[in-house]
Parts: structure tokens; C-alpha cells; sequence
């Protein structure tokens, strides 16, 4: 096996001195696997992300990329915001070729390669023909999908996904569920594909999408177990109806379930 | 505009002219109001001699290049005291003791300094303007959405580039509107510098006429300011329909 593409080695993260989020978390993260992070409210799911993406710093321990300690923000790893942050006063055009235009992600292409690759995005997450719009112009659905374009654009090595999906109704988030993992590869070899760390409350979401599944506790946030998921790909609808699927879900449910009854509580 | 709007505006403005016109013949004096009629006719008057214009020039274009210099200087001035804490440290006091003071209250002083001429009204205006736009700015810089500005970290943009890329468009609804309320205070003291320390212009005007006991010519000017208020006014705002169509009321988010 080799080394990991991330390490989390003893992560603590706590705000203001008194409040811990994050708990001695340890995990390694291979190269191209789908990771998600499930946990009840309040498990430090996004503060796992954060620090990840170099946005926030660790209060304790270390986090390594490669072999090389994270330290900030960096172009090689992409993230897609809860709530998408576009910026609403580009295009979807002029948001899905930010990085290319103005961050490193663009250096070495032509403005040629350039359009190629940001129309090649747009047509991937199905926003052709809404170039010229808008944010504001958008549905939630098509809003997610600029993001995933912006992302996707920069092709960054590892894919980092707070909850992207979290704000869409049922049957618009069973649809970008199957283009999320058809844009990530899984019809390709998994040597080929990006490493994605994919945080989420929904239990049968990270089933369905995720090579393992993270299960943190709330308050502080600590890993509880890390369940493999062998369902065959390529996924899609007949993995949803299958019985494993169903199995699985169970048995992370019942991980988190009196945690979850005492978030409700609160 | 649509014909419509027109519509309406004719409408309130047939109404104000009506009750003006009551008025002035209640009133008996006409040094102390002049009806509509008598100041229509001055109106004329100037308009043809080309008094009204070039006045109402020489204060446009004062105005706009007071506006445009306290613009070069607040904007930049307000993005940094809006995302620094050392910017904002260094220069609250110093704004905030100034910002009280109106324009007009320097013009005794402006005297000795510019003398009559284009440099009073100019640094008055200029005073003005400066600080809305200061104010406005800083607050539009410190209110941008946190995740933006995440984001572009996270794309690898470098400081100065997510000033220029996030922080400025996201600002300028902000200072868009901090330019109106700046014209509109501007406008209220053109008047006073004109009338003190310049030759020529809009409050001079008024100055002159009023000396002359030609109340319906002052009435002109002042009806001319008001016009020139309004219009550009509509002008900053269609300026920011067509600079920030994203962030038009109603569709924003």
C-alpha cells in the first residue's frame, strides 16, 4: 500500500481556548479515493474541511499533503463551499474560469486551451446555452453546478466538498449524486481519478457515493470508526435499491443514532 | 424612461406648480415670491443669453471633478481602512473628528488659502464628497461575504489580487451608493462655495441676482439646481444598473 496522499495525525481544533470542535483526529487518506465525513451536528465536519483547505489553522497536531505539512491555502486543492460562495457579480462563465484567469490553476495554458477547458466544464455539469448568466439567475440546482464547473475547472489534485448538496431538494441532489461521480470518473480506472474528501450529514449519501465513510462523534469531534463501502462501481439507482446498500446504511446509522437523538434535543 | 414614469412625474410637478402659483398670488409681495410664470420667463431669459448654461456648466463640471479626485483618494483609502485594522486604527480618529465638520465651515479659511476662484469651490466640494464616499467604501470593504474571499484563497489568489478581483466588485454596490449620497452633498454646497468664493457659477449666480433684487432670476437658478440634482442622480444610478446589474434590488442575492 502506498503512502497516504493526506495525514491527519492527531488533529485538535478548539475556538476561543474553551470550546473544542475537533478531538485527536487521526486518519490517512489515500491517493484517488472518495472519502466522506458523516457525524451528527456539531462534530467539526466543516472544521476538518477548513483546516484542510488550509483556511483555518490546527490548534494541536499535524497535517500533512504529500508528505509536506499544510500550511495555507493552495491552488492544488479545491473546494466547494456549503453554499457554493459564486461570486455574484460574475457569469457563470466569468466564475467557472476564476482560477484559470486569475489563480495558478491557468498558468502554462494558452487563452486558447484555456476556453477550451472552461466550455469543456460547462458543457460537462450540463450549464451549456447559461454562459451569460447570472447567479442570482439560477436555480439552487444549476447555482451547485457552477460550483462543481469552478472546481472541476482548476482540475485541483484533491477535491474538497462541504456538504454541496445539503441545500437542494430530493430528486435534484438523486441527480447530481450519480453526475457527481460520473464527472469524478468511476467509470474509470481508480488510479485515474482525484481524491475527494466529501463531508455530509446524510448517511445514505456517503454510501452511496464514498470508497469509505469517516464517522465522527459531536462535541468534540472525534473519529468513531471508518467503515468501507465495497459497493461495485459504477454506481447508480440499482445500488440504491440493493440490499448492502440498505445494510450499510444501517450500520452507520446505528454508530451515530443516540447522538444524533441528543443533537435533536438541543 | 418609460412613458409612464414621465407621466407620473408631470403629474406631482403640475401639482407643485399649481400650488406655487396660489401661493405667490396670496402672497402680495413679489420680491418674496415670484410666481411660477415670472420665474419661467427668467428661466427663458438666462436660457437664451446663455447665462444659465454656462453657469450650470462651470458648477456641473466643478462638482464632477471635486468628485472624481475625492473618489481617487477615498476609495482606495476606504478599501484599506475596510479590510486593514492598522489602516482603520490609524485613521478613525482623525475621519471621524472631520467627517462632523460640513464643507462650508472651512470657506473662511479657504479664502485666505485659495482666494476667489475655481480652487474654494473645488476643495469645498471636494471635502464633501470625501467623506460618504470614505465611509461608504470602508463599510462596503468590511461587509464582504467572508466565503468569497475564501473561496478565491483557496483558487491560490495571492492578497493584492483578491482585493482586485473579490474585494472591489464586491464593494461597489457600496461605493456606488456612497457616490450618490456624495453628489447629493456635493450639491448642497456648491451653492454656499459659489456664493462666497467664486466668480462664476450656479450659487454665484444667485448670489448676483439676489444683490440685483431679481427674485424670479434667483428662483431660476434655484430651480436649476434642483434639476441638475435629480439628474445626476438618475445618472449615478443608471451608472450602477449598468456597472452592477447583479446587484439590482429585488434580484440580488
Amino acid at each position: 500500500m502506498s503512502a497516504p496522499k493526506i495525514r491527519l495525525d492527531c488533529v485538535s481544533k478548539s475556538f476561543g481556548g474553551s470550546v473544542v470542535a475537533v478531538e485527536k483526529l487521526s486518519l490517512d487518506i489515500r491517493d484517488g479515493e472518495f472519502l466522506a465525513i458523516v457525524g451528527p451536528s456539531g462534530c467539526g465536519k466543516t472544521t476538518v474541511l477548513n483546516m484542510l483547505a488550509g483556511l483555518e489553522p490546527l490548534t494541536s497536531g499535524t497535517m500533512t499533503l504529500n508528505g509536506k505539512p499544510i500550511e495555507g491555502p493552495g491552488a492544488e486543492r479545491g473546494v466547494m463551499f456549503q453554499d457554493y460562495a459564486l461570486f455574484p457579480w460574475r457569469t457563470v462563465r466569468g466564475n467557472v474560469e476564476f482560477g484559470l484567469v486569475y489563480g495558478p490553476a491557468g498558468q502554462g495554458l494558452s487563452p486558447a486551451e484555456r476556453t477550451e477547458r472552461v466550455e469543456r466544464t460547462i458543457e460537462m455539469v450540463g450549464l451549456k446555452g447559461s454562459h451569460e448568466k447570472y447567479p442570482h439567475q439560477l436555480s439552487g440546482g444549476m447555482r451547485q453546478r457552477v460550483a462543481l464547473a469552478r472546481l472541476m475547472a482548476s482540475e485541483p489534485e484533491i477535491l474538497l466538498m462541504d456538504e454541496p448538496l445539503a441545500a437542494l431538494d430530493a430528486q435534484t441532489r438523486v441527480i447530481l449524486q450519480d453526475e457527481l461521480l460520473r464527472i469524478w470518473g468511476q467509470d474509470r480506472p481508480a488510479t485515474e481519478r482525484r481524491t475527494v474528501v466529501f463531508i455530509t450529514h446524510a448517511i445514505d449519501e456517503a454510501v452511496f457515493l464514498a470508497d469509505r465513510v469517516a464517522v465522527l462523534s459531536s462535541h468534540p469531534g472525534r473519529l468513531k470508526q471508518i467503515i468501507d463501502i465495497d459497493l461495485p462501481r459504477p454506481r447508480g439507482d440499482a445500488t440504491r435499491r440493493s440490499g448492502d446498500f440498505a445494510r450499510l446504511c444501517q450500520s452507520i446509522w446505528e454508530l451515530i443514532r443516540e447522538e444524533a437523538y441528543r443533537a435533536t434535543m438541543n | 424612461m418609460r412613458l409612464g414614469g414621465v407621466l407620473v412625474y408631470l403629474r406631482t410637478m403640475a401639482l407643485f406648480v399649481l400650488a406655487w402659483y396660489v401661493g405667490s398670488l396670496l402672497v402680495p409681495s413679489k420680491l418674496l415670491l415670484p410666481s411660477p410664470l415670472a420665474v419661467a420667463a427668467a428661466l427663458r431669459d438666462t436660457g437664451l443669453n446663455g447665462e444659465l448654461f454656462g453657469n450650470a456648466l462651470i458648477s456641473l463640471v466643478r462638482l464632477l471633478a471635486s468628485l472624481l479626485a475625492a473618489a481617487a483618494i477615498a476609495v482606495p483609502l476606504g478599501l484599506l481602512m475596510g479590510r486593514s485594522r492598522l489602516w482603520n486604527d490609524l485613521l478613525e480618529l482623525p475621519v471621524e473628528m472631520l467627517r462632523p465638520i460640513a464643507g462650508i465651515a472651512w470657506i473662511p479659511l479657504a479664502l485666505y488659502l485659495f482666494g476667489i476662484g475655481h480652487r474654494l469651490p473645488l476643495f469645498i466640494m471636494f471635502y464633501t464628497a470625501f467623506f460618504p464616499l470614505l465611509v461608504g467604501t470602508a463599510a462596503g470593504a468590511a461587509a464582504v461575504d467572508k466565503r468569497l474571499i475564501a473561496a478565491a484563497r483557496t483558487m491560490g489568489l495571492s492578497g493584492p489580487s483578491i482585493m482586485r478581483r473579490v474585494i472591489v466588485p464586491a464593494a461597489l454596490p457600496a461605493i456606488l451608493v456612497s457616490a450618490r449620497l456624495a453628489v447629493a452633498a456635493s450639491w448642497t454646497a456648491v451653492v454656499a462655495a459659489e456664493l462666497v468664493g467664486a466668480p462664476n457659477g450656479l450659487g454665484y449666480a444667485i448670489e448676483y441676482y439676489r444683490s440685483m433684487l431679481s427674485t424670479p432670476t434667483v428662483m431660476a437658478f434655484i430651480v436649476t439646481i434642483g434639476v441638475l440634482g435629480f439628474l445626476t442622480d438618475k445618472g449615478l444610478r443608471q451608472l450602477s444598473k449598468v456597472l452592477t446589474p447583479w446587484a439590482q434590488t429585488g434580484a440580488a442575492r
